[in-house]
């Protein structure tokens, strides 16, 4: 965290009143659910949340000062989360120690990122761009390889910065969307998306977990467990994964499909 | 570091008075113990700042922070039972709206290059939590069977 962004933030109290009243305002909306063909899609405050916060900023209310003040904030905000589910794992930390190969194994899942996303990419026309974009979820620790390796205005950098943008924006509403409605749907086990949602996004994870939890409220301590967990292995190993295994593959695929696609042209 | 140390527990503490009372709006949790899980939580993250400061190794305060809150709770750690019954009135959610209430407003910032990027980001980027989200679902399905545990 930069000290200097830090100093004084907490004297501008009208950010904070104004935070304050999004919050009762989303809370007293409460969560809401409702059937899309064979899912379930859960808004749940936080969603209202972000969208109010977003539309603010182009209100008198909110300066661009106060804007940047909010950064820290969030970083706070996630410690406080991060303390919250370390007192969530720790009752069940016997039971995750019992998980223990699962979750390490799922983390190279993250790759399957790659394999999905990467030919899609291409297929948009998206050129170099792609291995910035496709190579992870694109976290921070992700947005700093991939700038210490290709610098920031390279396309791949363009790319991760893209990923980053729209994960911070959107990821958290995509993943609880896309975690009620996969877990109703497929025959995968609750507790299987319960790992596969932390993805090294404290906000995503939160969102997932918590359209699994209003769906299958009497596994709340195991998704919240599992989720947590797996959060935490995502942020500590998946730099790691990134830079021995789907950084390599993601470059390797890259080629293969530009190879292919200047093929076709030609012929 | 002193000053630093004073402007967290400043800026945790308001952050913590707005989550309380979300927590109370939202949940119908009003209680002495949730006050005290608040300051619980807040004393961990300040302990995982203070403790990223002075590790030389570049590890991300986070990590810290929920390692010491899986220490503090856990089943051996003498007097965990308190902690938990304390920090069980703070909900999760009620931590994750002020979160995204504070991210809205920093984002907004942004939101004219995010428009600039066009429509294939926001294909490409669904296919890539997809992608995530399957992939490792599916390889925990496979190992959690294995196990025996679903």
């Amino acid at each position: 965290m930069e000290q200097a962004e830090v100093r004084d933030v907490w004297k501008d109290w009208r950010l904070h009143v104004t935070v304050l009243l999004i919050v009762i305002g989303a809370e007293l909306v409460g969560s809401h659910e409702f059937a899309v063909g064979p899912g379930v899609v859960i808004l749940l405050p936080m969603l209202y949340a972000i969208i109010i916060g977003i539309m603010l900023y182009f209100t008198p209310v909110i300066s661009e000062k106060q804007s940047e003040k909010s950064e820290p904030l969030i970083v706070l905000g996630v410690a406080l989360l991060l303390a919250k589910i370390g007192v969530i794992i720790g009752p069940d930390l016997p039971e995750i120690i019992a998980a223990g190969p699962a979750l390490l194994l799922q983390e190279l899942g993250n790759v399957g990122t790659v394999l999905i996303a990467l030919p899609i990419a291409m297929l948009l026309g998206l050129r170099r761009e792609t291995v910035g974009m496709t190579h992870s979820v694109a976290r921070e620790p992700n947005v700093g390889l991939i700038m210490d390796k290709f610098g920031f205005s390279s396309p791949e950098g363009r790319g991760v910065m893209a990923m980053y943008i729209f994960g911070t924006v959107f990821g958290a509403i995509f993943m609880g969307l896309l975690a009620g409605l996969l877990a109703t749907i497929t025959p995968i086990h609750p507790l299987s998306f319960a790992m596969a949602s932390g993805i090294g996004s404290a906000s995503m994870m939160a969102a997932a977990s918590g359209s699994l939890i209003s769906l299958f409220p009497e596994m709340e301590g195991q998704i919240a467990a599992y989720a947590g967990a797996s959060n935490l292995l995502s942020l500590s190993t998946g730099l790691y994964v990134s830079i021995f295994i789907a950084l390599p593959l993601t470059e390797k695929l890259y080629k293969w499909f530009s190879k292919k696609k200047h093929k076709d042209e030609v012929t | 570091m002193l000053k630093n140390i004073q402007e967290w527990t400043l800026l945790l503490t308001v952050f913590g008075v707005v989550t309380l009372i979300g927590n109370w709006i939202g949940y119908d949790i009003f209680s002495f113990d949730a006050i005290l899980g608040m300051i619980v939580l807040i004393v961990i993250s300040l302990l995982g700042f203070i403790t990223q400061k002075l590790v030389p190794i570049n590890i991300p305060s986070v990590a810290y922070i929920a390692i010491y809150g899986v220490l503090i709770s856990m089943p051996w750690t003498p007097g965990s039972e308190v902690i938990v019954a304390w920090t069980s009135e703070i909900q999760l959610l009620a931590l994750t709206t002020p979160i995204l209430a504070y991210a809205g407003i920093a984002i907004g910032r942004s939101w004219t290059d995010f428009m600039k990027l066009g429509w294939r980001t926001i294909v490409v980027a669904s296919f890539v939590l997809l992608g995530t989200v399957l992939g490792s679902a599916l390889i925990a399905e496979v190992v959690l069977r294995m196990q025996g545990i679903i």
